[in-house]
């Protein structure tokens, strides 16, 4: 029998706000455990949730970049649950009126484009970490209140390959908006799968497995794969699925079984009553979406109409922080295209070879693009342009600096450079008569007894043209 | 010389006179406290107390406050102080922050100088529910009367002289109801007015800070010091506070006072019946205009079940914090379930596991719509019909309670129209979010009771001055229960 797979995924991006979403105690990562809480991330009676502004905005800014309607009134609901990781006894989320509804994002796959629906996305709050031993658990409350926003899809997804294009598009729009590191090794973004298979062509879903525990992108298209030919095998066999959370195995690479699901748990939702309903202006949603960072298709467009051709953007594309170094880097007026060639060409090699990001790369992008302009304006050759490079790596000092330094300012003045050219002509006639009768290699002598002449300051385009023009009135 | 059952005003004099100092005031209410038998207080503060009048910036010897002792129900956070609401759940548990009410107390030079027993957890309207047993009432040495609840100990240490002013909550009316039975001045300011950050909450939507003085000035003194927005609280309100003594000798003329028949006429208490008209016709005569208005029967009875479900169901969740796994105490299990299971049958008694079970009741989704979605409603109709009348009235009058304090013994369950309207109709300032007011309006049997004042949402102003002139009328201010009575 042919089966069809019916995928759904539920993300949640972790906020980097500076502030939790509901307290005033700060986002950070990496801290020890327990020294980046306050009194509210701990519930401790008579505490009260405060709505993390920037948070809103946020959630506004990725549900405008999913296509999705923004609710203008911003409401939350208690889920009420009893669990070791959850300090309130609840958590403070948004069940009836999610801030955004109603979305789809394109993505493009082997097979082709295809519309993915989005359901909704909303914010809610961190858990605790938590750390279990076989007979003692212990908790961080670092990430106990960190804003949370999760975003539904619909079940419109069909294979592994689709649902990896999905979450990678979901990663580079919340990272591009500066939102979320959207690092899923390190759990700022988190992916469960919901798989059922029905016999092609049928309407009717079948029964749901849920997939956790997925750490990166590859690993959901894994998942999803392996768990289509598990569920086909077992229908093909006349079985039954059974309604299971199951998890993804790396050693293994297989899902294996962590709970079958019992009924539903009643999260006896109801309105957060500290948080009367907050309405939203127009202004306010409006300005959220002007000031928003560039998405990168947007970036791209931009870059095209700079020259860049789509393979090299989409090269400084694939690292938001690479893609913000060269913005910062063209202010200057610098060519762009000689700028994207260095940068990913010398600068992505440095950083390939140190194992850094952009973020620690010590060149500023005003050096870079210094020494690019230093470049077009003739002053100095792309051979000294890679040894200042290899310079400015280790001491991050201006060009020009350098440049003066070092004495080795190309001569591109033409009066100049006429004058030395006349000169060295003058002096060797025979390779003038040679050149004339097809020597090409007499034009290449004279250019170098020129550059012995000036210790290698002429400007080397500068001077060839010179020279022609000055043979060529002989 | 004893300064405790003065007013905040007369004292403050005193300090500036330099009769007494702020050290001889908090020792007075220390060595007052100690001698309380009306089982009043959680914890008497003694060392922080004198720790902290050392520590009094003399510069701002101008503030009202100044060296004044004042008394804290247990549900409010204070900092290096024990705070257990009343409740065993909360024993040993010593917080590490104030709440705001405090911070603004203290930094007005206010001394606190005991926890006051409480309902556990602020559930409940006899005072005789919290872990350490039953609150008395001071005006009844016999010990056979209660002062009321939830804010049983902030009563009965005002009513004894203990301290002139005290902070309670009031959810329902646990502030309003046991000011009647303590012959006090009980304020309750609009939801909003005054953050709640700190407070522990029973339920959200319902809760507000309110206090207790012995007269109607002091009321308006303590409001200017803690009324105002705090961005710790989310739904304190921007508006800007105002000096609410300004107008305390407005004139009552021409202003319009309902009272509401149908809470009248479910009142059988004749001496309170009187008293409450004598009153009236006083304000007439000062030019009041007061007018009997009609409310819904039934609207007026369902304000007790509609304030059950919804407390009910937010209290399940605000408490679920208490589970024995970040403070408290904790009792041992083979797993979380197993501690927070084992923890919460032991800390909490069996009255808050029925509000419990009421509230998740409520909750669950086959019975929300029906019973807490219902109640919302509900709430809304109520607080129409309220809001409809101060369209036309100033403020609404009527008796805070159909009797006097009632008897240890006594067993109000019967659901009569008494009990459902004139003896729990004052929980509707608490849906509406309206300033409310209790303050004394005559004795029966040398027991007092008294008389409740509501208005609009944020005309503290407004409702302090016809207080005032309410005040003025019955002579009946600074009272203090007397030894031997």
């Amino acid at each position: 029998m042919e089966f069809e797979a019916v995928i759904g995924l539920e993300i949640h991006v972790e906020m980097k706000t500076k502030s939790k979403m509901f307290s005033s105690g700060p986002v950070s990562y990496g801290e020890d455990p327990n020294t980046e809480v306050n009194v509210v991330d701990m519930g401790f009676p008579g505490v009260m949730p405060v709505v993390n502004k920037q948070a809103v905005i946020n959630a506004i800014r990725v549900s405008n970049a999913l296509h999705m309607s923004i609710d203008d009134v911003v409401m939350f609901e208690r889920k009420n649950y009893f669990y070791s990781d959850l300090p309130k006894g609840y958590q403070i989320t948004q069940q009836f009126r999610p801030i955004g509804s109603n979305g789809y994002l394109i993505i493009t796959t082997s097979q082709g484009e295809r519309k993915i629906g989005i359901e909704r996305l909303h914010m809610e709050e961190d858990t605790c970490k938590q750390l279990h031993s076989w007979d003692f658990s212990l908790l961080d409350y670092n990430r106990a209140g960190i804003p949370l926003i999760e975003i539904v899809s619909r079940p419109d997804l069909r294979t592994g390959e689709e649902a990896a294009k999905y979450v990678e598009k979901i990663r580079s729009i919340v990272s591009f908006l500066d939102v979320s590191d959207g690092k899923m090794e390190e759990g700022s973004l988190r992916c469960d799968v919901n798989i059922s298979l029905r016999e092609k062509g049928t309407e009717k879903f079948g029964t749901k497995v849920e997939i956790k525990n997925l750490n990166s992108i590859a690993n959901i298209q894994k998942a999803i794969d392996f768990e289509i030919s598990r569920q086909s095998i077992i229908l093909d066999f006349g079985g039954v699925i059974e309604q299971e959370t199951r998890r993804f195995d790396e050693g293994s690479k297989e899902t294996v079984l962590m709970r079958v699901k019992t009924d539903a748990v009643d999260y006896k939702y109801f309105t957060e009553p500290n948080i009367a309903p907050i309405k939203l202006s127009k202004e306010f949603i409006d300005e959220a979406i002007r000031t928003s960072p560039e998405l990168a298709e947007v970036k791209l467009e931009r870059y095209k109409s700079l020259g860049l051709n789509e393979y090299d953007s989409n090269l400084l594309l694939a690292d938001k922080d690479i893609s913000n170094y060269y913005d910062e880097a063209i202010i200057s007026g610098a060519n762009p295209k000689l700028l994207a060639n260095w940068i990913i060409g010398d600068v992505q090699s440095v950083l390939n070879k140190d194992g850094i990001s952009i973020k620690s790369f010590k060149v500023s992008p005003s050096l870079l693009s210094e020494l690019v302009l230093l470049i077009e304006q003739g002053k100095v050759s792309n051979k000294q342009a890679r040894e200042f490079f290899a310079k400015m790596i280790e001491n991050p000092i201006s060009p020009k600096k350098l440049l003066e330094e070092s004495g080795t300012s190309l001569i591109s003045d033409e009066d100049t450079l006429k004058a030395i050219v006349k000169e060295v002509v003058d002096a060797n006639e025979q390779s003038v008569i040679d050149y004339k009768n097809g020597k090409d290699r007499a034009l290449g002598f004279i250019v170098g007894q020129i550059m012995k002449k000036t210790q290698g300051k002429a400007n080397p385009g500068l001077t060839s043209k010179l020279v022609l023009e000055e043979i060529k009135r002989r | 010389m004893k300064y405790m059952n003065l007013s905040i005003t007369k004292i403050h004099e005193a300090i500036l006179k330099g009769e007494v100092t702020p050290l001889e005031l908090v020792k007075e209410a220390i060595e007052a406290c100690k001698k309380d038998d009306n089982n009043s207080f959680e914890y008497i503060c003694e060392k922080e107390a004198i720790e902290r009048v050392d520590k009094l910036d003399e510069s701002k010897k101008d503030s009202l406050l100044y060296g004044i002792p004042v008394v804290i129900k247990d549900n409010y956070s204070t900092k290096d102080i024990p705070t257990t609401g009343s409740s065993n759940m909360l024993n040993g548990y010593v917080p590490i922050f104030s709440s705001e009410v405090v911070l603004r107390l203290e930094k007005a030079g206010a001394i606190v100088v005991a926890k006051a027993t409480m309902d556990e957890l602020a559930m409940g309207g006899s005072g005789t529910t919290g872990h350490l047993g039953i609150t008395y009432n001071p005006w009844d040495k016999s010990k056979t009367h209660l002062i009321g609840g939830s804010s049983c100990g902030s009563a009965s240490s005002v009513a004894a002289g203990i301290v002139p002013f005290s902070i309670g909550s009031d959810t329902g009316d646990s502030v309003r109801k046991p000011a009647s039975y303590g012959a006090l001045v009980g304020f309750k300011p609009s939801w909003g007015r005054i953050s709640r950050f700190g407070l522990f909450p029973f339920a959200t939507s319902l809760d507000h800070v309110a206090y207790f003085t012995r007269n109607v000035e002091d009321s308006a003194i303590l409001l200017n010091v803690l009324a105002g927005r705090d961005d710790k609280d989310f739904s304190s309100s921007f508006k800007p506070v105002e000096d609410y003594t300004a107008r305390l000798n407005e004139s009552v003329k021409g202003k319009k006072i309902a009272v509401i028949k149908e809470i009248m006429d479910s009142i059988s208490n004749t001496s309170i019946k009187e008293a409450f008209n004598k009153n009236i016709a006083a304000l007439k005569n000062l030019g009041a205009i007061v007018e009997p208005v009609s409310i819904d029967h039934k609207l007026l009875k369902a304000i007790y079940p509609t304030y059950i479900i919804i407390s009910c169901a937010e209290s399940t969740s605000n408490n679920a914090n208490l589970d024995g796994v970040k403070f408290g105490p904790r009792e041992s299990g083979e797993s979380f379930e197993e501690i927070m299971t084992n923890t919460r049958s032991k800390g909490f008694s069996r009255l808050i596991k029925r509000r419990f079970v009421i509230g998740g009741y409520s909750l669950l989704k086959e019975n929300q719509d029906e019973l807490f979605v219902r109640a919302q409603k509900c709430r809304r109709l109520i607080v129409d019909a309220f809001n409809k009348v101060f369209e036309k009235y100033d403020a609404i009058y009527c008796p805070a309670s159909p009797k006097v304090a009632p008897l240890v013994s006594s067993d109000s369950d019967a659901l009569s129209d008494e009990y459902l309207i004139a003896d729990n109709y004052m929980a509707f300032a608490n849906m509406g979010g309206f300033p409310s007011i209790t303050l004394p309006l005559g004795f029966e049997d040398n027991l007092p009771f008294g008389g409740n004042l509501t208005g609009k949402p944020f005309d503290e102003s407004g409702v302090l001055s016809i207080a005032k002139v309410i005040e003025n009328c019955t002579g009946l201010k600074d009272l203090v229960a007397k030894e031997g009575k």
